[in-house]
């Protein structure tokens, strides 16, 4: 009885580490004047792993990424105006990656543009078991959140795959980096 | 020709009986038929296409539904409401999968795609609604057909909105 209360226990603070895109970000669904929602759970992630190819470097590469993969998420909204999320929304966000096994590996704010990203990266014991990108600028915001094991240097790999935007080593998109 | 008469029909009609559209696409289709006041197009030989369909599966399709709406412009849209309208219509028995809005001519663009596996076979709900014409498109895919959705899920969308465009 003890030892299924501990392991009740023990499964509920995992559950607690997980990351959830919060609800309150559907309101951005209609105020952007873009948006991007790519949901892709872990069954829909393996067959997709299935037509990646072995002879290519690249695409095997990003098979063997997806093997250690249970989901990927991801929200991208590029507004009209400036001010249309506020720093509360970010701290929804944040928040949630404060708890328990999570770690913020990278901060990068740049004055001059108003783009802030984050990468947060999510331990089970010895293993990796996720990575949260938040990238944030004037008129964008985007978050991209991976469950699985993954190394924060394969991010990279996974860009322009399965809806998440190509990224450089910072978690900054490609795209805004050349704006 | 009497056998031919008999077999005709079920050619034409059999498929379409065995795989008849999913309610969520018939509520879809009324979503929009609601929010432009107006009713799909109709797609005469639908039955024939889709026994052409069952047999040839073309790209790995096995059955396909679809409606299509036109001159949306003329009809007052309700740009703010039709993405949420169709999320409703859809409900939760399918896995919503992918959603892309964009702007364009200052108007609302969206695509809706979502999954549900049938057995060995998975089918998708691709909703776009566009200022002109909308479309809702229900097609049963081996899965060796979903690769382009599953791995490059923007461009996919790009490629059926250029589809949609031509």
């Amino acid at each position: 009885m003890k030892f299924a209360l501990i392991i009740f226990a023990a499964a509920g603070s995992l559950a607690a580490q997980e990351f959830r895109i919060p609800s309150s970000f559907d309101k951005f669904a209609t105020r952007a004047k873009e948006m991007v929602d790519v949901n892709l759970d872990g069954s829909l992630l393996q067959l997709a792993a299935r037509f990646l190819s072995d002879s290519d470097a690249d695409e095997a590469q990003v098979k063997k990424l997806v093997s250690g993969l249970k989901g990927i998420f991801v929200k991208s909204y590029e507004f009209e105006n400036r001010g249309e999320y506020t720093e509360a929304d970010l701290e929804s966000l944040r928040s949630q990656l404060k708890g328990p096994g999570w770690s913020r590996i990278v901060g990068v704010r740049s004055q001059r543009s108003g783009e802030n990203s984050d990468v947060y990266l999510r331990s089970d014991g010895n293993a990796l078991g996720g990575l949260v990108v938040i990238t944030s600028e004037p008129r964008r915001l985007t978050v991209v959140n991976i469950n699985g094991s993954i190394n924060p240097d394969d991010i990279r790999r996974l860009g322009g795959h399965f809806g998440i935007p190509k990224l450089d080593g910072t978690g900054n998109s490609k795209k805004n980096r050349e704006d | 020709m009497k056998t031919f008469s008999l077999v005709l029909p079920l050619l034409l009609f059999a498929p379409a009986a065995s795989f008849a559209a999913d309610r969520e696409f018939r509520d879809v289709v009324e979503a929009i038929s609601d929010a432009f006041h107006t009713k799909p197009l109709h797609i005469p030989l639908m039955g024939l296409v889709n026994a052409v369909t069952y047999f040839a599966r073309p790209a790995g399709t096995k059955h396909l539904d679809i409606a299509v709406f036109e001159n949306l412009e003329a009809r007052g849209r309700r740009d703010s409401d039709i993405a949420s309208s169709i999320r409703a219509a859809v409900g939760g028995s399918w896995k919503p999968f992918l959603q892309v809005k964009t702007m364009r001519d200052d108007t609302e663009e969206h695509v809706l795609v979502y999954m549900r596996q049938h057995g060995r076979e998975w089918k998708l709900l691709i909703t776009t609604v566009e200022r002109r014409h909308a479309t809702v498109i229900q097609v049963a895919l081996n899965a060796a057909a979903l690769e382009r959705w599953l791995v490059d899920p923007i461009a996919a969308v790009r490629h059926r909105m250029r589809d949609i465009d031509d």
